[in-house]
């Protein structure tokens, strides 16, 4: 089961310029933002111990910077929040863009306590058909409760060594 | 009924038209990704059969998912069936226009009215809206509503996407003289 809940917030620096000081607002509207995401999917999902991998993800109005969007979820004031309240230890995967009012992401996810658990390499796609207007912000937490759907592309202790110079040479 | 899978929506609105809504409107939409019953098959004349077979099944499956993802009474209410590129529109309506089917949301959410839908073919990825009546008088203005959904890999083209959607109130901020002042 995957499960991705989107805040779609104001934009506390639309207009401010490049200058603006992202670090205030960041500090006490991150973990708003975290709590009211954490709480859905923790609800939807059925708690931390049954989630197995988590991402993460911001889109940004147009009249906003994707700085803005990194402000909100590239702290420790969402990102520590996310890995506490979903019992995680990996750092969390992401993806960002700007765009109208519409625009899809797709939500990275891996696993939250061993990253490179190959098995749990996947994504959620989200769409708000109103959202982000020019000066919002959607914020996204996501997370899956297992790994993909019968994943078998084996994992790093059993891939062989690949290198260009071991394919060309077998095809020699 | 084969179920592929199952996606639910929860939409909810703090702040319309630069003002609170409290407590939250809330909208849930819960849809099935179903093998179309008839894929494959040459023009079926008499679908009764994969009705029977199919409508009251998924009526049954999703009506309790709606309400539990609502996490509250029902005000209004509406379906969709969704057909991929090889089916028919008619194949989708066939398996959300019969009281088979209806009937179990009706029931559990106490309705009496009927339910307004969307039929629609399309890809994968398709955009429709559901459009939401109120559950025992469609007259009322306050709650004529509708709610937008995309599920980016469904329907395949042998698929029918079926989702029930229910709203615990009518539109934030309505304020729309009711229809009896009309008349």
């Amino acid at each position: 089961m995957r499960a991705a809940t989107a805040a779609v917030v104001a934009n506390p620096w639309a207009g401010r310029g490049p200058d603006a000081d992202l670090s205030v607002a960041s500090a006490w509207l991150a973990p708003a933002i975290a709590a009211s995401l954490l709480d859905r999917i923790l609800r939807g999902l059925g708690g931390a111990e049954s989630i197995e991998a988590f991402g993460k993800g911001a889109i940004v109005g147009t009249t906003g910077e994707i700085e803005h969007g990194g402000a909100l979820i590239h702290t420790p004031y969402f990102g520590n929040l996310v890995r506490e309240s979903l019992e995680g230890s990996s750092i969390i995967c992401f993806a960002d863009s700007r765009g109208a009012a519409g625009q899809p992401l797709v939500v990275p996810m891996w696993h939250k306590s061993a990253a490179a658990t190959r098995s749990h390499y996947q994504t959620v796609d989200i769409r708000i058909p109103d959202a982000p207007r020019p000066d919002e912000i959607v914020v996204i937490a996501a997370a899956s409760t297992g790994p993909r759907p019968h994943a078998r592309i084996g994992d790093r202790t059993t891939d062989e060594a690949v290198s260009w110079n071991k394919l060309i040479g077998a095809n020699r | 009924m084969n179920v592929r899978k199952i996606v639910t929506i929860v939409d909810e609105t703090m702040l319309e038209g630069g003002r609170a809504v409290s407590p939250a409107a809330r909208v849930a939409v819960v849809a099935a990704i179903i093998e179309n019953p008839w894929d494959g098959q040459p023009f079926v004349e008499d679908l009764s059969s994969g009705i029977r077979d199919n409508a009251s099944d998924i009526g049954a499956l999703l009506a309790p998912k709606v309400i539990d993802a609502l996490g509250g009474p029902v005000e209004a209410y509406g379906k969709a069936a969704i057909v991929g590129l090889d089916g028919e529109i008619e194949h989708g309506s066939a398996l959300i226009h019969t009281l088979q089917f209806g009937d179990h949301f009706r029931k559990a959410a106490e309705a009496t009215t009927l339910l307004p839908a969307v039929e629609k073919r399309g890809p994968a990825g398709v955009t429709f809206d559901i459009p939401l009546k109120h559950k025992t008088d469609a007259t009322v203005r306050s709650h004529h509503q509708s709610i937008e959904v995309r599920i980016a890999d469904a329907p395949h083209p042998g698929e029918i996407i079926i989702a029930l959607a229910a709203a615990s109130q009518g539109r934030p901020q309505a304020r729309l003289a009711p229809l009896s002042s009309e008349q």
